[in-house]
């Protein structure tokens, strides 16, 4: 187990010692320069901004002295807003959209898990079609566009929400993130009522539910001790995916209602080519991620006995 | 002796893509108690199928108890609740199953998979059931049984983890033990094992078993009595020298002539039984053995054979045993083992039903 | 017992007739035929593959039959809402080319009227432009029916290669990853292992912030920088599994060449997984491509994607809705219809499945 975790944190630093590269080339590779207005800049002043963006030596120096600061969290000062490390940027802009993943993760997991269940257990039924229905629309509508009608619908026509997720301060508040979780669950709820469905039809067609039901167990125990347990063990692996899903929808979500959290932000960078903001935010992303499929595969490992010893052995 | 459990004109039909497959047609034997019943048959034979359904454990839908009586303790398995059946399973009738590899929960411990039936059947407390697992694991042969209670399925190797199947379907000394295929997925060294300590067991808790099996040779070992099942019917049934030294019906022939035995030398040949079972969406309509029986009868073809009487003990279905039918000798490697039941009748008596 | 029927002759020797035993008498089916027959018993994935083919059809002819072209703009009419010939005289549908009725913050109305007849201010004389827009026009008068479609047409051709792109590296880069083992094995996987960490829509929109103008291939490409592996990792896991097994034996000890059993025996029998993981990426690049187009990432204007649309229609959704329902509804029903079909497919092909 700790060989192979060891084995996995090294091919994680190895996977974001690519990407760093990676952004970092393609964003040299830029044709322009990435300062906006350079017409107005005086060549002193270009030099100057040169200057403090490293943009004056060889490559290969920015290079490898990117990576030194990278490294060490440090990802440069952005473009766009002057005087503001990147750092910094991301971490005042991550609250809310933690705070917005988090609702997501939470009322997605719970519908999905029971209407997965509940289907498996009413296999071929209405309830199975209608929940197996759900679930295929769900990964099929693009959350953006999911976002968007129900803004529409339920903000703009029938005004039950409001558009934007903050109030007048700035601040969020409950009713306004209450569409925004919604949008961003769909995925979730989509993925895990699908795999909790497979798996919990699996389990209950496995031949230790037979035992258990020849041993004379109840059904509700049956399901609940034998069943949802060990269909549950596997569904921790969709938080891999699920975690993607949120990312990305978050991007475009954040955008639609006005939360300003690191989605939006990033966006932003794209369309101001704040290159800075842009390489910081690609890599925090990808460490995130990673970070959240390794911690997601290790804890597969410990929950599932058979997985456990047969790694304690290796 | 005592009638334990009476199987009546069972029939259990699954519905398929290609249409009704019916699996048992037609099922009656009795189970006496303490003895022990083996029902052979090739797969597919439903005899499977049969015992799942005294269970009450065929997945429905698709299966299904289309007709029939399962008469045990005054009451018919087959009518009764579910949650009366529950009450049954795993007290009364308990069961154990072809593949350990499979048929224990991989996420919990063994100690706790055995102590479930026993709280809810005995209604024991937790450290009573745990004693009692003790107990049951040094029964089934399990060394350490206080770090094995603690373990994990995976940890068990196969044989083992049949010893546990055992302990659990032992649990509640039940009144019936039914063993489907119980050593069929084990090493020959270690089906040997298990077969002693169920002989063993049987000893000492004095239950009935009806056990499942297509291997001939484990049947000699265990069985008082043999049903020999063929598309989803019983064909013969008798008790074991009876099946073994004086087989009427051309399908156990053809079981015993393909069965190698220690006196088989090399002069005997083992003889396969061409073709295939009978397609059971389609049964054909006489005797379902017909089409693969070289000794067949143009009856065979026509009308279902009523069951003889051979002996007190001793019936088969088919209509060699009928006054008019011409006398028909076994193959070689069946002859040789015959020797005359004393307690056979002069003459096979027609009968209706067992 | 009834015994009327029997009669002594009817205790003659017929034998077996083990021929009719050995014969199977239910139709035996080949993979393909009953994979075929299940899908077809699949209400979603027959419902999907009609609505895909409605789509596909409604994406190469539409434009070509509009009188407008995706990018013919005509600023006097821009803005107008759907009207469709027929249709119009409904009123609760909304192909009426009337406007919303409004109510503003301020408790101002706003009547519904019809946008498709201007008033001269000074003069009062109405004029009434006498072409129909069925998804009406966005705001440089482009007609959205068109512009739909072609959207339509490029969101999905951006699919289509992806999918093969991704399909002919991570065959080849799979199969020779599996079939020849050892050390080619491990290098390539160890590589691998270390792409397959990157998030896919990451490097999607580093690759596509690279290029500076996006058309199709370029957007196709960069969904395929990482789109291979998933692909790869398939194959050769099940190139693995069915390497040992013993038709292949069987086909070396005969002599049969490397390539000859990587694409006679391996690849036929890895085709259903395969066939399956395609019709996942079609939908998941449509998805991507929208997402792109969502940022500002997408296909560059003038020319349209689903995705592109969808923002635009988003960015004025108060005054205008029907320029977000209808590609937001074109997508999602594009995307449902290929997971329906994908779906059908995997639970047809699934040998663990069959009965």
């Amino acid at each position: 187990m700790l060989r192979y975790t060891i084995q996995r944190v090294i091919y994680m630093i190895l996977t974001l010692i690519v990407i760093a590269t990676a952004t970092f080339f393609l964003m040299k590779l830029l044709p322009g320069s990435p300062f906006r207005n350079q017409e107005k800049l005086t060549p002193e002043q270009i030099q100057m901004l040169n200057k403090t963006y490293n943009l004056d030596k060889p490559v290969v120096e920015q290079y490898f002295a990117y990576m030194g600061k990278v490294a060490k969290g440090d990802f440069g000062v952005s473009f766009q807003f002057k005087n503001r490390s990147v750092t910094k940027l991301i971490s005042t802009r991550i609250g809310p959209s933690a705070q917005l993943g988090l609702q997501a993760i939470i009322l997605g997991t719970i519908i999905g898990i029971t209407l997965g269940i509940a289907a498996a257990l009413r296999h071929n039924s209405w309830i199975d079609y209608g929940a197996t229905m759900i679930a295929v629309a769900g990964v099929s509508i693009p959350s953006f566009v999911f976002a968007g009608l129900l803004q529409y619908f339920l903000s703009v026509k029938w005004q039950l929400f409001p558009v934007i997720a903050t109030n007048s301060e700035n601040q969020l508040t409950f009713i306004g993130l209450a569409l925004p979780t919604i949008a961003l669950s769909v995925f979730v709820t989509s993925t895990t009522a699908r795999y909790m469905r497979t798996e919990m039809l699996e389990v209950m067609g496995s031949d230790y539910i037979v035992l258990a039901k020849a041993k004379g167990i109840s059904y509700f125990n049956i399901v609940f001790k034998h069943g949802i347990r060990n269909a549950l063990i596997p569904v921790i692996t969709v938080i891999g995916p699920m975690a993607v899903n949120i990312m990305t929808g978050s991007l475009v979500i954040e955008r639609i209602f006005g939360i300003p959290g690191l989605g939006d932000q990033f966006v932003n960078s794209i369309y101001t080519n704040d290159y800075p903001t842009i390489m910081g935010t690609t890599i925090f992303y990808s460490f995130l991620l990673i970070s959240i499929i390794l911690i997601v595969d290790l804890l597969y490992g410990v929950i599932d006995p058979r997985i456990r010893v047969a790694g304690g052995n290796k | 002796m005592d009638k334990l459990l009476e199987v009546k004109d069972l029939h259990v039909s699954f519905k398929t893509y290609g249409g009704e497959v019916k699996a048992v047609r037609g099922v009656n034997f009795n189970l006496y108690k303490g003895e022990t019943l083996a029902i052979v048959g090739e797969s597919g034979s439903g005899k499977s199928v049969t015992v799942k359904a005294i269970m009450r454990l065929i997945p429905n839908p698709p299966g299904k108890i289309v007709n029939g009586e399962i008469l045990f303790d005054g009451k018919d398995l087959s009518k009764i609740s579910e949650l009366e059946m529950q009450h049954v399973r795993g007290k009364d009738i308990s069961m154990i199953f072809q593949d350990p590899m499979t048929s224990l929960n991989p996420t919990i411990k063994v100690g706790k998979q055995i102590m479930e039936g026993l709280i809810k059947h005995q209604k024991l407390s937790k450290k009573d059931a745990y004693e009692r697992a003790l107990e049951l694991m040094r029964l089934v042969g399990i060394a350490q049984p206080e770090v094995r209670l603690q373990q994990y399925p995976h940890q068990f190797s196969g044989g083992m983890r049949q010893r546990v199947v055992v302990a659990i379907a032992l649990a509640c000394n039940p009144k019936i033990l039914i063993a489907d295929e119980p050593t069929t997925a084990l090493d020959v060294t270690i089906q040997a094992q298990i077969l002693e300590m169920m002989k063993d067991l049987q000893d000492k808790i004095d239950t009935s078993i009806i056990f499942i099996t297509h291997d001939l040779g484990v049947v000699a070992n265990v069985a008082d009595r043999v049903a020999v099942m063929y598309g989803g019917q019983i064909v013969e049934i008798g008790t074991v020298d009876e099946i073994f030294y004086d087989p009427r019906h051309p399908y156990t022939w053809g079981l015993l002539a393909s069965m190698p035995s220690l006196d088989t030398d090399e002069q005997t040949e083992l003889i396969a039984i061409p073709g295939t079972p009978p397609d059971l969406i389609h049964p054909p309509k006489g005797c379902p053995f017909a089409a693969r029986n070289q000794f067949a009868l143009a009856i065979d073809y026509e009308e279902e054979p009523p069951f003889f009487q051979i002996s007190e003990t001793h019936f088969a279905k088919t209509w060699m045993l009928h006054p008019d039918a011409p006398k028909i000798e076994a193959p070689e490697s069946v002859k040789a083992r015959v020797r005359v039941m004393p307690g056979n009748f002069e003459k096979p008596i027609q009968v209706e039903g067992l | 017992m009834e015994n009327r029927k029997i009669s002594p002759e009817m205790f003659r020797v017929v034998g077996a007739t083990a021929s009719d035993a050995e014969k199977i008498s239910r139709p035996s089916l080949t993979f393909w035929h009953d994979a075929w027959i299940r899908l077809k018993k699949n209400k979603g994935a027959i419902v999907g593959l009609i609505i895909t083919i409605i789509l596909i059809l409604l994406a190469i002819f539409a434009p070509m039959l509009s009188p407008y072209k995706y990018s013919d703009q005509d600023l006097r009419h821009a803005n107008l809402p759907p009207k469709v010939p027929g249709l119009e005289k409904i009123s609760w549908l909304p192909f009426t080319g009337y406007s919303a009725e409004k109510v503003d913050t301020r408790g101002i109305k706003t009547p519904a009227r019809d946008m498709y007849v201007t008033e001269n201010m000074r003069t009062g004389e109405k004029t009434e432009y006498k072409k129909y827009h069925y998804f009406g026009t966005d705001d440089l008068g482009r007609d959205l029916w068109t512009r739909v479609w072609t959207g339509a047409r490029v969101s999905l051709s951006i699919a289509v290669i992806a999918a093969i792109i991704d399909f002919l590296i991570g065959v080849t880069y799979g199969g020779i990853s599996g079939f020849f083992g050892g050390k080619i094995d491990i290098i390539l996987q160890r590589i691998v292992e270390v792409i397959y960490g990157i998030p896919y829509l990451i490097v999607v929109i580093l690759f596509r912030i690279a290029f500076e103008k996006a058309g199709i291939v370029t957007l196709a490409l960069a969904m395929t920088v990482t789109g291979w592996i998933g692909m790869s990792r398939l194959v050769r896991g099940q190139i693995l599994k069915l390497k040992n097994q013993e038709f292949v034996m069987a086909a070396q000890t005969l002599g049969a060449s490397n390539m000859s059993i990587i694409f006679k025996h391996l690849i036929p029998n890895t085709l259903g997984p395969i066939i399956i993981s395609i019709m996942f990426t079609i939908p998941a690049a449509i998805f991507a491509e929208a997402f792109l187009s969502f940022i500002g990432l997408g296909i560059s204007p003038p020319l349209a994607s689903l995705g592109s649309l969808v923002n635009d229609g988003i960015k004025s959704l108060t005054f205008t809705p029907y320029k977000l329902v209808f590609p937001a509804t074109v997508i999602s029903v594009m995307i449902l219809s290929f997971n329906l079909i994908a779906d059908g497919l995997r639970d047809a092909l699934d040998p663990k499945m069959r009965k």
